[in-house]
């Protein structure tokens, strides 16, 4: 079977421009959010782990290993199994600081900058065999099906072949397509969902190929058993090669590649949110794995039985070739296409960052008049052009001379370099930078003496002229240098971790990163007042457009408005907008700015807590949280609960005066919500609690009793109480819980209390007086008396009538008003009928007497016959307040109608003014 | 930590089994595909643990 040039790639051509297509039209949303956000579509784009090496090249080890050949599925599907043991923490990490890349994450735990050169440098090296491989295998693949009628591999011929052109404009197409697409850092969703399809495809693609072979090869599973038992020397091949020391070092090999490849890197931990939220990974990624391994040893066995003219490794192509069907195998070419693709793009994508964070730009001096983001995005295109040119040269000087398993073995094992260093980020805090660099050095120096040199340039043996000794070399002593790198790595680790003394800085890293994190965040001190500063700030560093655009970013990420002035807030502003340069710049260049424009006041940093922060994060992990922790939580919050649901204003006050708490009785008396001022300065909170709350806060008093404010046009008045709270780092560090008691209404009551005591005191010096009055009165009417008797004269008479009738009323007004002032003493059992008319006349009378109110004209429409039974003083003081009401509400001169009706057991009286009525505002 | 006795007993299983375990697995005379449905047991057993995670989360 011979396929056209022009078919293929065709084929080719179409299948990447539907693979890039699906990642634009995700990201221009027309994709629902149901499939692309789905754990689904994660775990399968995690399966760009399997490369084309996975697809081809894996054959070719299970054929030197047997079962051995499944460590490299093994060793990672553990890794994935044991995910929220193993890989959680450093996705966690990851996300909580921003990290892109094993290189930024080693920056950050061993806070050297040197670390991520050294890292990024080595993982070129040591990826660009991987990336040889891919080309290689697309190369050969093309080249089984158009050129070779019969699938042979040409013989090796050099110079530029027809497939070093197909390589070539291969690498050029996907540079093209990566440079267009994925150069942008916004577009990670379109990726995903490309990768997902990517790996759809090729596990779909390589299920076929293995049912062909037990289906359509061997007539089904018997027939299958069947061959074997027919050609026992295949079970024995199987079995065979584990007992040899190389298959247990394929899976040491393989262990680590889940964390330390930086395409699953990239795809797994930085851009993955599965790993952090959901279980799912643990089963669903080893499934996936098991679906790619499943079909291997078929395949090697109806390649066998076929007697393919093909080395193992291409026999996924060369079964389908030779069952002739055409279908099958462009199926299968463009499964190995596209694992190829996939691994290309994201290797491509990861290692340009990685490059570009940590040796282009710290050493680069970027124009920040201009537009950083087209900058970066320049630097980023070339350097993904660089990095496939890269790889093709190296395809190109190794010319088709190593197998696709001696390329994918010297990558992983110079992969596996990092495990060291990587293992000690989340389980080793002693691990310091020295042993990292030291020990990363030693152990790439021996992989690339042993392995890199050699394919290189062909060397099978290197001779030391001391000691006359020739030590042989190249990819078939693979286990070897496995064992000698990784054992001399990992012992000049732990030896120059353990001698050399770490610095502050770093092993402050080293705790912030240590998996059994009790990490106190500290409360740092920033001496920026506002987001706007922060614009200010960054211009310098970041040019004044960038600065714009990243603090409102950061600003729209957390929700925060420009005006924001919280401490608690900035900070957070700070953390963010590094972390968003982080993923921009790299995490070495992001912290360097920062600190420089906005840096933390270091003096009293390592006092105060962050409390706000520690709250925030509880809040996020409160799902997470198991156990003892769980219950600790759960009682924090029944805590928190108790003081928040408190019916008393509390709140509570940093060392340096900043708001930690503030409860909901606080938020009503101040009528200022807890989240617009949690997090603040005391200064920044509205007055008048402001300069009231700085003052008590100051004072050495732990009380002030019925301080008067003014709030809303009327007086209040607040009595506080504060204790010190010992804070939880340092000893003598003291933050502040306040008490505040409204105690308005009690002065209110007290003040009414004190003004009905003096009109009390009033009315008995009035009674005192009216008796005093009585006395001579009585005297003068005596007289007047008297007087009639002893004149005859009518205008005597009439005088002494007159002093009667005046004396009798003066009389009466004094009976009223000491009857009015003896009003009180009367118990229940004084009750006698009483007649309302009278009462209310009494009252008239009595209120008549106030001259200087308002004259109103009282009308009593009670008839004669209302009584009740009832103590007399005590009604008539019902009338006077009720008349005094109704006159004060009148105008001048206005009418008080009193009325009553009567039914079987009561009487109703009701008093009608001419008043306006009681305004809506008073009526509370 | 609640479930440190559950770890403790497989890990004993695990210990006792593992030799006839891993006998039945690799012996020549079986079928060919025996590892993987170890394997297939190792990732049922994932994903029974991550269904009882997940209804222990919802009556949190």
């Amino acid at each position: 079977m011979n396929f056209d040039l022009s078919q293929v790639a065709l084929i080719g051509l179409g299948y990447l421009l539907l693979l890039f297509g699906i990642a634009y039209i995700t990201e221009r949303g027309w994709i629902p959010d149901s499939i692309t956000s789905h754990p689904i579509t994660y775990i399968l784009s995690l399966g760009i782990f399997a490369s084309a090496w996975a697809f081809y090249g894996v054959v070719d080890l299970a054929f030197q290993y047997g079962y051995g050949a499944l460590a490299y599925y093994l060793g990672t599907g553990a890794l994935f199994l044991f995910a929220p043991v193993a890989l959680a923490p450093l996705a966690e990490l990851a996300r909580r600081h921003q990290v892109h890349s094993l290189a930024d994450l080693l920056v950050f735990r061993y806070h050297s900058h040197a670390v991520g050169a050294l890292t990024t440098l080595c993982m070129l090296c040591g990826i660009l065999p991987l990336m040889a491989l891919q080309i290689q295998a697309i190369a050969d693949t093309m080249h089984i099906l158009t050129v070779s009628a019969n699938p042979t591999l040409p013989n090796d011929e050099s110079g530029i072949t027809f497939k070093a052109m197909m390589a070539l404009s291969y690498c050029v197409i996907l540079a093209l397509f990566t440079i267009s697409f994925g150069a942008n850092r916004e577009q990670h969703k379109g990726l995903i969902t490309a990768m997902a399809f990517e790996s759809l495809l090729k596990v779909c693609a390589l299920l076929a190929i293995g049912l062909l072979s037990v289906f359509g090869v061997f007539g089904g599973l018997d027939g299958l058993d069947q061959w074997l038992m027919d050609h026992p020397e295949n079970l024995a091949l199987l079995h065979q090669p584990i007992h040899t020391d190389s298959a247990h070092t394929l899976l040491l090999v393989f262990v680590a590649t889940a964390v330390t490849m930086p395409h699953i890197f990239h795809l797994g931990l930085a851009e993955n949110p599965l790993m952090r939220n959901s279980h799912t990974v643990t089963w669903a990624f080893p499934l996936f794995l098991l679906l790619m391994a499943i079909p291997i040893f078929p395949i090697l066995w109806a390649g066998a039985d076929l007697s393919v003219n093909l080395p193992p490794q291409y026999y996924t192509l060369g079964v389908p070739i030779l069952y002739s069907s055409p279908g099958l195998t462009l199926l299968a070419f463009v499964g190995g296409l596209s694992a190829a693709t996939g691994a290309m793009v994201v290797i491509s994508l990861a290692l340009s960052t990685m490059v570009m964070n940590h040796l282009l730009l710290p050493s680069l001096k970027l124009r920040t008049k201009d537009d950083l983001y087209s900058q970066l995005l320049w630097i980023r295109r070339i350097l993904i052009a660089a990095i496939f040119l890269g790889g093709y040269l190296f395809y190109w000087i190794l010319n088709n001379q190593y197998s696709l398993t001696n390329l994918a073995m010297t990558a992983f094992i110079e992969t596996l370099q990092f495990l060291p260093g990587t293992f000690a980020i989340v389980f080793w805090s002693q691990g310091s930078r020295r042993g990292m660099i030291i020990g990363l050095s030693v152990g790439t120096f021996i992989w690339a003496l042993g392995l890199l040199l050699p394919m290189l340039t062909g060397i099978n043996s290197i001779s030391l002229g001391l000691i006359d000794a020739v030590i042989p070399v190249g990819p078939n002593y693979w286990s070897e240098v496995t064992l000698i790198s990784v054992g001399l790595n990992t012992l000049c680790f732990l030896a120059f971790s353990l001698l050399s003394k770490k610095t502050s800085d770093e092993e402050y890293s080293a705790d912030l990163c240590a998996a059994d994190e009790l990490s106190h965040p500290v409360r740092q001190a920033l001496d920026v007042h506002s987001a706007a500063d922060f614009k200010t700030r960054l211009a310098k560093p970041l040019g004044k457009v960038t600065a714009s655009r990243e603090v409102d970013n950061a600003l729209r990420e957390l929700k925060f408005s420009i005006n924001e002035r919280r401490p608690y807030a900035l900070r957070r502003l700070r953390d963010q907008i590094e972390g968003n340069l982080s993923s921009l710049m790299g995490i070495h260049l992001a912290s360097e700015i920062m600190d420089k424009s906005i840096p933390f006041h270091t003096a009293e940093s390592r006092n105060t807590v962050d409390i706000n922060l520690i709250e925030n994060r509880l809040t996020q992990y409160r799902d997470h949280l198991t156990g003892m922790a769980a219950e600790l939580n759960n009682l924090r919050l029944y805590h928190r609960k108790t003081l928040e649901e408190l019916p008393m204003a509390v709140c509570s006050l940093g060392r340096d005066m900043e708001v930690l708490m503030w409860n909901r009785a606080m938020a009503n008396l101040t009528r200022t919500p807890s989240e617009v001022v949690t997090g603040s300065y005391l200064e920044d909170i509205p007055e008048p609690w402001c300069s009231l709350l700085i003052d008590f806060s100051r004072s050495r008093e732990t009380h002030f009793y019925r301080r008067e404010i003014e709030l809303e046009g009327r007086p209040h008045w607040i009595s506080l109480h504060k204790a010190a709270i010992e804070g939880p780092i340092a000893e003598g560090v003291f933050d502040q819980v306040m008490l505040l008691e409204d105690v308005t209404e009690t002065e209110l009551l007290e003040q009414e209390l004190a003004h009905s005591e003096r009109l009390a005191s009033v009315g008995r010096l009035a009674a005192g007086v009216a008796h005093e009055i009585g006395n001579p009165i009585t005297g003068i009417a005596c007289l007047a008396q008297n007087l009639r008797y002893e004149s005859e004269s009518p205008e005597v008479l009439d005088t002494a009538n007159q002093i009667l009738s005046q004396t009798d009323r003066v009389g009466r007004i004094v009976q009223s008003l000491v009857s009015f002032s003896h009003a009180g003493h009367a118990s229940k059992s004084e009750f006698a009928p009483v007649s309302l008319r009278d009462c209310a006349s009494e009252a008239i009378q009595l209120l008549s007497l106030q001259k200087d109110k308002r004259q109103v004209l009282f009308a009593n429409d009670i008839p004669a016959n209302a009584i009740i039974a009832g103590d007399y003083q005590r009604i008539i003081q019902i009338f006077i307040n009720l008349l005094s009401n109704a006159r004060d509400a009148s105008p001048d001169q206005g009418r008080v109608m009193l009325e009553s009706n009567e039914d079987e057991n009561s009487v109703t009286v009701t008093v009608t003014d001419e008043g306006t009525g009681i305004p809506p505002g008073i009526n509370r | 930590m609640n479930n440190a006795r559950l770890v403790i007993l497989l890990l004993l299983i695990a210990y006792i089994f593992s030799p006839t375990l891993l006998s039945w697995i690799l012996d020549p005379e079986g079928a060919w595909y025996r590892p993987f449905i170890a394997w297939i047991l190792v990732i049922l057993l994932a994903f029974v643990m991550q269904i009882k995670r997940k209804n222990y989360h919802e009556f949190d």
